[in-house]
């Protein structure tokens, strides 16, 4: 269970102190979270800090029973490693990598061998529709089809928590619709999926949206009616 | 749509398990081999011009140090062919430069006498004359020897190509390669000064040594070429039951106004000179090794700054700083190795155009890639390779994962 307690980060500019994030609270449960605001509300920040790339002026991030901030820089790399996935909206991939290489990434990482982690990486990769296209590098692919690698990588240790930040930004309706299913079929499975938008009609197909403004929670919306029976699988 | 949240098995393997030693190191190694090689190969002119100017810098160095392993070699060979153990000479002068001839008869004489005591068997003082410049092929070497002896007295491995070896009093033998080169043959008239004309009586079978570049000539002719009957310095036979350190200490113990060196003390002292040359000649390819190693430094700088994204994708996936500090160094190491490798090669193939040059010139080569400097050359480029990978390695492990991924 992720959880943020009194979350505050604080940046200085100059002379002038930025809060980004203010004294957030909040118990993430599986299935599909989604944090909208506007731009500068403070989601990036937040998003940052609930996955370990940042620590807080303030308060912390607790998995379990684990505060992150007290953990090193190398002990966040293995939470992440261990129990996060994560799709962003651009410079997802490692270019110089094929696709089933980005999606073997991870396992190589965790120590996996190399028969298990392409197997794995491949079958992967068929799940998300891109089983032929395993040995493209990302250059070659189109921008939905960079996000699904990308989905496939996230899932690659089966993690429990998966961070999409604005997955679709970059996508043609189609695509980010495919992307969209993907990440819904995530959080149906029992995963932690916590999705940063600006885009309130992809949020309102998840569970709960938190609004955030100024760095603070402002409101939680809950339920999204549109994830009832929205599984194409189901 | 197939379910994606398959078990996957997170049993430490034995990537986990070995954190140290060099299996862990070469597991490493190859699990980023990949990534390494597809990073060099995504910049292909940039690789290849830093690999070669590794491989420049190195060659450089190897071509430079090969000049102190081929002088080793070459004097290695000449003592060895030298028959008589010790060398005579005046006080105060060195074997490699014997200058104007000061070992008097007398001198000479009081040492012949002392022979038996002394444990010498036999007594070969000889004369050097040298004429022309530093041109090889304008330079000539007398060696004046005993009138009557033959100079397999002094280098029993002579062989004759053609005509004798027992010199008449106004005869010459010439050196395989002088003769070749002067266009030498047997009747030819030499003449060492105005007065003093020479007839070629033998010519020398190759040996590939200095022999080749001699002229023996009678010592009382040299002398008389030079005004003197002094000699340069004296070979000298050990007898039976007798060290030639033994008697090189006896000769200096007994004869005054002389040193006498062993063919192992001209090695040593010949061993110290090259060291010192060995000193300077590497003190000065160290600039080109600078050169090199700026080179990949500046590359791999670069890289790090091009793929500082990259780098923070893949802290943000979970890759650990040593991981990102492990996959630049070894990137520079590599160029290291790689160039270091080409470096050997391109100097080795230098040494043998010095070699073509000098051996058609001077008959010797003077340049040696010994396995001695080409683990030397590679062990440099590794340390090359590790030193230039450094710092950006550093600056690449400690790059903030927000900042790295411009999520600020």
């Amino acid at each position: 269970m992720l959880e943020a307690i009194n979350l505050h980060k604080r940046y200085h500019q100059g002379e002038m102190e930025v809060v980004a994030v203010d004294h957030f609270t909040y118990r993430f449960p599986t299935g599909l979270t989604a944090i909208v605001g506007p731009s500068g509300s403070g989601k990036t920040t937040l998003l940052n800090l609930l996955a370990g790339f940042d620590v807080p002026s303030q308060g912390e991030v607790r998995l379990g029973s684990t505060p992150l901030s007290s953990l090193s820089e190398d002990g966040r790399s293995e939470v992440r490693l261990r129990h996060m996935g994560f799709v962003f909206q651009q410079w997802n991939l490692i270019p110089t990598l094929t696709a089933l290489e980005n999606v073997a990434f991870p396992m190589m990482l965790a120590g996996l061998g190399l028969k298990e982690r392409n197997a794995r990486a491949a079958a992967l990769l068929e799940a998300v529709g891109l089983g032929q296209r395993g040995k493209h590098l990302p250059s070659k692919l189109s921008g939905g089809e960079q996000q699904r690698v990308a989905i496939a990588r996230a899932l690659a240790l089966n993690p429990p928590i998966l961070f999409a930040d604005e997955p679709t930004g970059n996508l043609d309706s189609a695509s980010g619709a495919r992307v969209v299913e993907l990440l819904l079929q995530q959080a149906q499975e029992g995963r932690t999926v916590i999705l940063v938008t600006h885009d309130l009609e992809l949020a309102r197909k998840a569970e709960r949206i938190l609004h955030l403004k100024d760095g603070k929670l402002v409101r939680v919306e809950a339920p999204a009616p549109t994830l009832v029976g929205a599984s194409p699988s189901s | 749509m197939p379910r994606l949240c398959e078990p996957v098995n997170l049993v430490p393997t034995r990537t986990h398990t070995l954190h140290l030693g060099v299996v862990a190191v070469i597991l490493v190694v190859v699990e980023v081999w990949t990534l390494i090689y597809r990073n060099l190969r995504a910049r292909p002119i940039r690789s290849i011009l830093t690999l070669l100017g590794i491989a420049v810098s190195t060659a450089s160095m190897v071509l430079f140090m090969s000049f102190g392993e081929g002088l080793r070699k070459a004097l290695g060979a000449e003592l060895s062919a030298v028959g008589p153990a010790v060398l005579v000479l005046p006080e105060g002068v060195e074997a490699f430069s014997p200058g104007y001839p000061e070992l008097r008869p007398e001198t000479l004489e009081a040492l012949k006498k002392a022979a038996p005591e002394l444990g010498i068997n036999q007594v070969i003082p000889y004369v050097v004359l040298t004429r022309g410049g530093f041109d090889p092929q304008n330079s000539f070497v007398f060696q004046g020897i005993p009138d009557g002896l033959s100079p397999k007295a002094l280098y029993p491995n002579l062989t004759l190509a053609a005509g004798t070896l027992t010199l008449s009093p106004r005869g010459a033998v010439v050196g395989s390669r002088l003769a070749e080169r002067n266009q030498l043959g047997l009747g030819k008239v030499l003449r060492l000064s105005p007065e003093v004309s020479l007839q070629v009586e033998g010519i020398l079978k190759k040996s590939g040594g200095l022999s080749d570049n001699i002229i023996f000539v009678p010592a009382s002719v040299v002398q008389e070429a030079l005004g003197t009957r002094n000699y340069t310095a004296a070979a000298v036979g050990v007898s039976a039951g007798f060290t030639a350190d033994q008697v090189a200490e006896a000769i200096k113990a007994r004869i005054a106004g002389v040193s006498a060196q062993t063919t192992g003390d001209v090695l040593r002292f010949a061993e110290r000179a090259v060291r010192i040359s060995d000193l300077v000649r590497f003190g000065i390819s160290l600039v080109a090794l600078i050169v090199g190693g700026l080179l990949v430094a500046n590359t791999v700088m670069m890289s790090v700054y091009e793929r500082i994204r990259e780098f923070g994708l893949m802290r943000a996936l979970g890759a650990k700083q040593g991981f990102i500090f492990g996959l630049v160094l070894l990137e520079a190491l590599l160029l290291g190795v790689v160039g270091g490798l080409l470096g050997l090669v391109l100097g080795q193939a230098a040494s043998g155009l010095v070699n073509w040059y000098t051996g058609r010139e001077v008959g010797l080569a003077l340049s040696a890639v010994t396995f001695r400097l080409g683990s030397f050359a590679l062990l440099v480029a590794v340390v090359l390779g590790l030193l230039a990978g450094f710092l950006p390695a550093r600056t690449a492990s400690r790059l903030k994962v927000v900042e790295a991924l411009g999520r600020l």
